[in-house]
């Protein structure tokens, strides 16, 4: 038997909204430690990794571990008929293949239910090691999702270079070149709103725009945006979702040809 | 051409070795796979495209704009030409050449009936590619700075020697037969107009094999049994039966030995030993000896070479010359499959069990010249084949 209740049914919607963008369909990974998912996108350029941990809901009980593969199209269809302030529990039974969306209003006066078939998903999980990133990059979560926004009208590429002073996110194309540095906030009154640099070395790297502006899409799950980088791996970034967990999306590099080196 | 509802079996039996991607997403490919497809897809109005003296330009046009594509979407193609048939593919090769006689005469008689839709199937039916065809493609490729291989035979089984020592990275072909040479990925509708919108399907060995329970060695009996190029099959044997009957026996001398003979009849002289030989052993030029080279487009080149005769518009060709130039240049898109490795235990969710193997030397990129052991790096290579004995 899975049973996990959430207070606010919104932070369910965002995250669907969120991740969707990547994915058609994704496996949720139940345990007794909370859920996970993580898939990457057809191309296998992306990789979503997803959180919420069993603390963070109003109510969780998970007794034998269970995958669940949802087509997220239709899980947004069944969340859309969720009000923002309804609370929200899934259910399923063990070696179940569907589950079950209950929906109550705050005033208890309403109660709907969605039942969802599930898909066998094959799914390959990605081993992903703890790594010490050369840079990590703190800066409000609006401010990333209108960099990534302005510049991919210049190119498919965004080039974010990371030194002691800030960072700097460039895009050049047909119509011209375009270039965004941030500075290192210097007094720090709220934390939200801050810019902040822990850098090893400097790292510059390429990454294509339109994976970054699908990653945006998670902006409403947090103010705060974490971005971490090292020479020659994927970039990590990643948004709180509440007290619950995390939402992390890693991205492959451009790289460069050797022969033309 | 290739193994006989070997696609369809595994798609019954091994659905997961084969993936459907998106075009947009995936190597984001879809050209028509070889001239021979060209010459009967490229078309204006029904009749093949022809240079002002009336040579056949559908092919080049092909090769041209969907390469380019091919290019603009990171792929590095090979395209690997077919050298002489095996001699045992006679017989195969015959029997297409009595295919094409009795379309030829259907045409002749559409014609007289005044059917069109009749004469255009029958024409399509009767497309030759020539030697001069190919050279022709040949020159082009070079123009554009794209590499070509002569195979000393057939062109699959090259393409699958080089994808097993990890020179590229998919075999690109309908041809199903690549995967019985032992071709580990293989590509299909990859070559396919972009206004088809078919998925590519990529078929991996290594998965075909777990599923069907099968060596690679009963594979390719199983292959045989199915109806390959080389050599008859057994008649009244489909693929349900065919696949029962080597998971049963395991090889095919042994189910020679226990088939009812009265039931099912086979040929007193069935050359199985020496098509299961073809398959191990293929006439290949080793691919360590292959130099694999991407160069500068000649834009300058290619103008004088389509835009003469063969009627090309210049604009066109100039800037199709400049994608490539450009493409050359551009950062290729890394893959996180070269950077993270995949868990061995699909179900498994904690954290204990992550993968170690972050390795740097991998994550550098895709390079041309490739040892053997980065077999899977991020080498968006793929060949295409033409097939120009398809039909031959």
């Amino acid at each position: 038997m899975f049973e996990a209740r959430l207070v606010q049914s919104s932070i369910l919607k965002k995250v669907l909204e969120a991740i969707k963008d990547l994915l058609n369909e994704a496996t949720f990974d139940c345990s007794d430690s909370g859920i996970q998912l993580q898939a990457m996108d057809n191309s296998h350029v992306s990789l979503v990794s997803m959180n919420l941990r069993s603390d963070g809901f109003d109510k969780y009980r998970c007794d034998r571990n269970i995958s669940m593969g949802m087509n997220l199209g239709s899980m947004t269809k069944i969340l859309k008929c969720a009000a923002n302030e309804d609370v929200v529990t899934m259910k399923a039974q063990d070696n179940a293949d569907t589950v079950t969306f209950v929906f109550e209003s705050p005033n208890q006066e309403k109660v709907s239910d969605y039942e969802m078939k599930l898909m066998n998903l094959d799914q390959e999980h990605l081993g992903i090691p703890e790594t010490e990133y050369a840079c990590v990059v703190r800066l409000p979560a609006g401010e990333f999702a209108r960099i990534c926004r302005d510049l991919s009208q210049f190119g498919e590429s965004v080039v974010i270079s990371c030194t002691k002073e800030g960072v700097k996110f460039s895009s050049a194309g047909d119509i011209g070149s375009a270039n965004i540095k941030l500075a290192q906030t210097s007094n720090v009154d709220k934390e939200e709103l801050a810019v902040t640099v822990e850098m090893q070395e400097p790292v510059t790297l390429t990454f294509a725009s339109r994976y970054l502006n699908s990653f945006t899409k998670a902006t409403s799950l947090s103010n705060v945006v974490q971005l971490s980088m090292s020479p020659d791996v994927p970039l990590v970034v990643e948004y709180r979702i509440g007290e619950i967990g995390h939402i992390r999306y890693y991205l492959a590099p451009k790289i460069e040809d050797e022969d033309n080196n | 051409m290739g193994i006989l509802g070997l696609s369809k079996l595994i798609a019954d039996i091994a659905p997961t070795a084969i993936k459907e991607s998106e075009i947009k997403h995936y190597f984001a490919i879809d050209a028509s796979m070889s001239l021979y497809q060209f010459l009967i897809a490229v078309r204006s109005e029904g009749a093949q495209l022809t240079s002002v003296d009336g040579e056949t330009t559908s092919h080049l046009m092909g090769t041209f704009y969907r390469t380019i594509r091919l290019v603009e979407n990171g792929i590095k193609p090979v395209y690997v030409f077919d050298g002489k048939p095996p001699e045992m593919k006679s017989g195969e090769l015959s029997k297409r050449a009595e295919r094409r006689e009795e379309a030829q005469k259907a045409l002749v008689k559409a014609e007289e009936a005044g059917d069109a839709e009749q004469v255009d199937k029958f024409s399509r039916r009767l497309v030759k590619v020539t030697k001069q065809h190919a050279n022709e493609c040949k020159q082009l490729l070079s123009l554009m700075g794209i590499p070509y291989i002569e195979a000393p035979c057939e062109a699959e089984a090259q393409c699958a020697a080089m994808v097993k020592s990890g020179k590229v990275y998919a075999t690109a072909t309908e041809d199903m037969d690549a995967l019985t040479f032992g071709s580990s990925v293989l590509l299909r509708h990859m070559t396919f107009s972009e206004a088809r919108k078919m998925p590519i399907q990529e078929f991996h060995l290594t998965k075909i094999l777990e599923n069907l329970e099968l060596s690679h060695n009963e594979f390719i009996d199983l292959c045989i049994l199915l109806g390959c190029d080389y050599c008859d099959s057994i008649k009244g044997i489909g693929p349900k039966r065919a696949i029962d009957l080597i998971k049963q026996h395991r090889n095919l001398e042994t189910v020679l030995k226990n088939i009812d003979k009265n039931k099912y009849s086979v040929a007193e002289d069935w050359m199985y030993t020496e098509a299961r030989q073809l398959f191990l052993e293929p006439q290949v030029t080793d691919p360590e000896k292959i130099e694999i080279k991407w160069t500068e487009p000649d834009e300058e080149g290619l103008v004088k070479y389509l835009c003469g005769d063969k009627a090309f518009n210049e604009d066109r060709v100039r800037s199709g010359a400049k994608k490539l130039a450009k493409a050359r240049t551009g950062a290729t898109q890394g893959r996180l499959d070269s950077f993270f490795k995949v868990l061995p235990c699909p179900s498994n969710i904690s954290n204990k069990r992550r993968g170690k193997n972050w390795s740097k030397e991998e994550s550098k990129g895709w390079r041309w010249k490739i040892s053997k052991t980065k077999m899977s790096i991020n080498i968006f290579i793929s060949i295409l084949i033409l097939t120009i004995l398809h039909i031959l």
